[in-house]
């Protein structure tokens, strides 16, 4: 389980309820929030979301920083964001600063859309903290099956997801191996334009998809020698099933969700 | 023993898929945003020599994002995006200059409208989907069409 699980995908392992959780609960639940932020049309709707959501971070015992580390990439993004609205937004002038002005209706601005940028980010942070990739693609497997119906080939889908997950940190060492042995043959990933740069790429790629290829036709070998079969009669070993904690949490969500709604149309 | 078809197809598809969410994380700090030129994009020629590229890319490009610093929103709607263009690319395999355009098309106007009304960049949505659209032309046409050139002279070292 160690580091790989750790670093792809951003799992903090733990067995706090939230942790314990039916993977489709979360995963639905996550939606719900995600939604109910852009159903959010004044502060007091984000005051709720707020405390609900740190309400799951703190039982689910995941340190804060994990959390702010995956702001980090876009910190630069919404305090940009911050600082047009701020200043660029028409309306009653609080502040001037020469030519920019700080307007009451760009502060509204800025802000509200800055706490739902952050809001955003943890909320859906927070699922995969909280969940194992696999556990996450069992869980969508299982919410695609109905529509196995419609024709949607939801086992090997998630199969397929699986498999992808598993060799992304495979993948990424075998693109490594190749750019330090291309370069010990001479090529050149650092200097040049954006255009000599692209092109430079191509001794990098092709090795990589004769690679990768050859482990898909080793892979889909070995699955045949082995009588994989496809869905059809298939059971797990682990299974997922709805427990009391589940039922609970969806509780919890209808109230959320209400509230939400409530807030909404509060006033007018 | 004869091979089914189908396996090899998930199979290839999965690691279609990989390639796109490796590359894409590889080279994080040019992959998201709204200059972005994701390399990975250029896989998407891939759906000119192969249909198993069309879900392998979906997944790829739903793990590259779910698993960078957009989020979840980025998640669902650059997957819809890059599904899309898979599919285009798809249909238009046979006509060699005209197939990387779709993904270029599709992730220009859902990542740059969702740039603009979902994350707030406050760039009018024309430049958002113009910027994301330049940086799709580079990599879908830069490093994707002569890719496309070399690898279906090689099609045979893939086993395709």
């Amino acid at each position: 389980m160690a580091i790989k699980d750790i670093t792809l995908g951003q799992y903090f392992p733990g067995e706090s309820p939230v942790h314990r959780l039916d993977p489709r609960t979360k995963i639905i639940g996550t939606f719900v929030f995600l939604i109910s932020l852009f159903l959010v049309d004044r502060f007091l709707g984000f005051a709720l979301a707020g405390s609900f959501l740190m309400a799951l971070i703190l039982s689910s015992g995941v340190p804060f920083r994990f959390l702010f580390r995956g702001l980090k990439p876009i910190l630069f993004l919404i305090v940009f964001t911050m600082l047009i609205n701020l200043f660029m937004t028409s309306g009653t002038e609080l502040v001037r600063l020469g030519p920019l002005a700080v307007t009451e209706e760009g502060l509204y601005r800025a802000t509200f859309m800055a706490l739902r940028l952050v809001l955003l980010i943890f909320g859906s942070s927070l699922l995969t903290l909280v969940t194992k990739p696999i556990t996450l693609t069992d869980g969508m497997e299982r919410l695609m099956s109905p529509f196995n119906r419609v024709g949607l080939p939801s086992h090997e889908l998630a199969m397929m997801m699986t498999i992808a997950l598993r060799f992304i940190p495979t993948l990424l060492d075998e693109t490594d191996k190749i750019m330090k042995a291309q370069t010990a043959r001479g090529a050149d990933f650092e200097s040049g334009n954006l255009f000599r740069r692209a092109k430079g790429l191509i001794p990098l790629l092709v090795p990589l998809f004769v690679s990768a290829f050859r482990i898909a036709a080793d892979l889909a070998m070995a699955m045949e020698s082995r009588c994989y079969r496809g869905g059809q009669g298939r059971t797990r070993m682990n299974g997922m099933a709805f427990g009391r904690r589940d039922a609970l949490a969806a509780g919890v969500l209808v109230l959320y969700a209400a509230g939400t709604l409530y807030l909404r149309s509060w006033i007018g | 023993m004869k091979k089914t078809k189908t396996s090899e197809f998930w199979v290839q598809a999965a690691v279609i898929g990989s390639l796109y969410a490796a590359l894409t994380l590889l080279l994080s700090p040019i992959s998201y945003g709204v200059m972005q030129v994701r390399v990975s994009e250029a896989l998407t020629v891939l759906a000119m020599l192969t249909p198993a590229a069309i879900p392998g890319l979906t997944v790829g490009c739903f793990f590259a994002n779910f698993l960078g610093p957009n989020g979840l929103m980025d998640a669902v709607l650059g997957t819809m995006a890059t599904l899309l263009g898979a599919v285009g690319t798809y249909k238009l395999r046979h006509r060699f200059y005209w197939a990387p355009m779709p993904p270029v098309v599709a992730n220009a106007v859902i990542v740059g409208l969702m740039l603009h009304y979902v994350y707030g960049v406050p760039i009018s949505p024309l430049y958002c989907v113009l910027w994301v659209g330049l940086g799709e032309l580079i990599s879908c046409y830069g490093i994707g069409l002569p890719l496309a050139r070399f690898l279906q002279k090689r099609k045979g070292d893939l086993g395709l």
